[in-house]
């Protein structure tokens, strides 16, 4: 047990560099070898190269989730399940650890607790806030990680049962509504400590162009995004400054 | 800009741990613009201003969802680079647009290196398949190893370009700039970012049940920064 714990906590620490090697032609898979390698370490010998190989192979989805994964396909290893058994689990997984990874995760907690920060900005608690930030939005990150982790060496190839865990599907209801709120509350209290130092015309034009933008970025989001826009508009703003 | 070698050296540091964090290790999310802004502004003793850039660029941040392996600008190096620039400028206003200028074209640098990065990882992991099929984990580690630390050198080189262009912008543009003029960059970043922060939070909303809960949010900031005033 204590040896299982160990290797547990080897692959978590491995799993925060899940995606250092990052790339084209396996996306996670080469850190996903890496951070399955330490739950592998108890198989046969004539086992454990191809076990590590295979963990090593194309693999794409939400990193924080990605444990599960690893957890189960470990686990699947040591049940002695076949090769292409493990390959098929793992291709089954990308698409829903995937998807509910940005959906709890990119589309919920991080721009929840962003959109309080910029809030709370707004508001005057300063640096505070960001400090909060920090450590709130970490709690739910490591604890996902270990879950995931804990989860799929728990289920092995019965995976799937731990993906419709209750928490997660109450959590995935609740970070929706909370994070449009929370961003829909952010803007307008951002966008008056922004342009607090403007005189009043300024103020006027900041709102004026933020809503032509708005539009622009709505009617032709396909081609235009957030970077390209404001580059343009600063140019923009750089020669009508200059000649006026 | 004339930093003390100290502080240059610190931003660079601080630079390349949130370039770093972005994708690779450990995605705590020192990246985001808030935590990038503030900290560099408290590595140069001014944290208003780093909180101030900080925000400009976490509402740019909402324009990007990074799912898969897609591309998107890097706002982390690209807010340390506006902060420096804001800090050294001589009035708030011309900071903050000159920040955000420095920062942009800084966060667009930083994109495509993440991109290049990619490509280059790909042809590591390419010219090691054998090793990797033979299941032999020190190749495993090593080519891992290696995507982490050319990682960590693209970040420390898109700060550090970040940092020259701070150091270009004074003379360049600052001494160019009327107030009047710094004044209209300064309120065509901020209107743009906001526009930018809008869209990319309706686009996560989306036309379901969750587009109350953004009008409600919406309508209660609006009231509380009427009310503030």
């Amino acid at each position: 047990m204590a040896a299982v714990n160990g290797a547990l906590a080897r692959a978590l620490l491995r799993l925060f560099a899940v995606q250092g090697s990052y790339n084209y032609e396996r996306m996670l898979g080469v850190g996903v070898g890496v951070a399955e390698e330490p739950l592998l370490r108890g198989l046969d010998r004539g086992k454990y190269g191809p076990a590590v190989a295979r963990g090593a192979r194309f693999f794409n989805s939400h990193p924080y989730l990605v444990g599960l994964a690893i957890g189960a396909t470990a686990r699947a290893e040591h049940d002695g399940a076949a090769p292409d058994q493990i390959e098929r689990l793992r291709e089954a997984l990308c698409g829903p650890l995937g998807s509910l990874g940005d959906r709890l995760v990119w589309a919920g907690w991080l721009p929840l607790l962003s959109g309080a920060t910029l809030a709370a900005i707004a508001l005057g608690a300063g640096w505070f806030a960001v400090a909060a930030f920090l450590v709130i939005y970490n709690i739910g990150h490591v604890a996902l990680r270990w879950w995931a982790l804990r989860a799929g060496w728990e289920h092995g190839t019965r995976v799937s049962v731990a993906l419709h865990h209750p928490v997660l599907q109450k959590a995935g209801a609740l970070l929706g509504p909370a994070m449009a709120f929370a961003v829909g509350a952010a803007l307008p209290l951002s966008a008056s400590s922004l342009a607090v130092p403007f005189p009043r015309w300024a103020q006027w034009a900041v709102l004026l162009t933020a809503g032509v933008c708005f539009l622009l970025l709505r009617w032709r989001g396909d081609r235009v995004n957030g970077l390209r826009l404001t580059l343009g508009i600063a140019a923009l703003a750089l020669v009508v400054g200059l000649i006026w | 800009m004339i930093l003390p070698i100290e502080l240059l050296i610190a931003l660079v540091v601080w630079g390349t741990l949130v370039g770093v964090d972005l994708v690779s290790l450990p995605q705590m999310m020192i990246a985001r613009p808030l935590v990038a802004g503030t900290v560099a502004g408290a590595i140069l003793g001014d944290i208003p201003t780093g909180l101030k850039l900080g925000v400009v660029f976490e509402l740019l941040q909402y324009d990007i969802l990074p799912v898969g392996a897609v591309r998107y600008p890097e706002y982390g190096p690209a807010t340390v680079a506006a902060v420096a620039t804001a800090h050294s400028s001589p009035s708030g206003v011309l900071g903050l647009g000159l920040g955000a200028l420095v920062g942009l074209v800084t966060g667009l640098l930083g994109g495509l290196t993440i991109s290049v990065l990619r490509r280059v990882n790909s042809r590591v992991v390419h010219a090691a398949v054998a090793q990797l099929e033979s299941g032999d984990p020190r190749a495993l580690i090593r080519v891992h190893v290696g995507g982490l630390l050319r990682d960590a050198l693209r970040a420390a080189l898109v700060t550090a370009v970040g940092l020259v262009l701070a150091w270009l912008a004074r003379p360049l543009l600052a001494g160019v700039l009327s107030p009047r003029d710094a004044l209209v960059l300064a309120v065509a970043t901020v209107a743009a970012a906001l526009a930018a922060g809008s869209a990319g939070t309706l686009r996560l909303v989306g036309r379901g049940p969750n587009l109350a809960w953004f009008a409600a949010g919406l309508g209660g900031g609006i009231v509380a920064a009427v009310w503030l005033r």
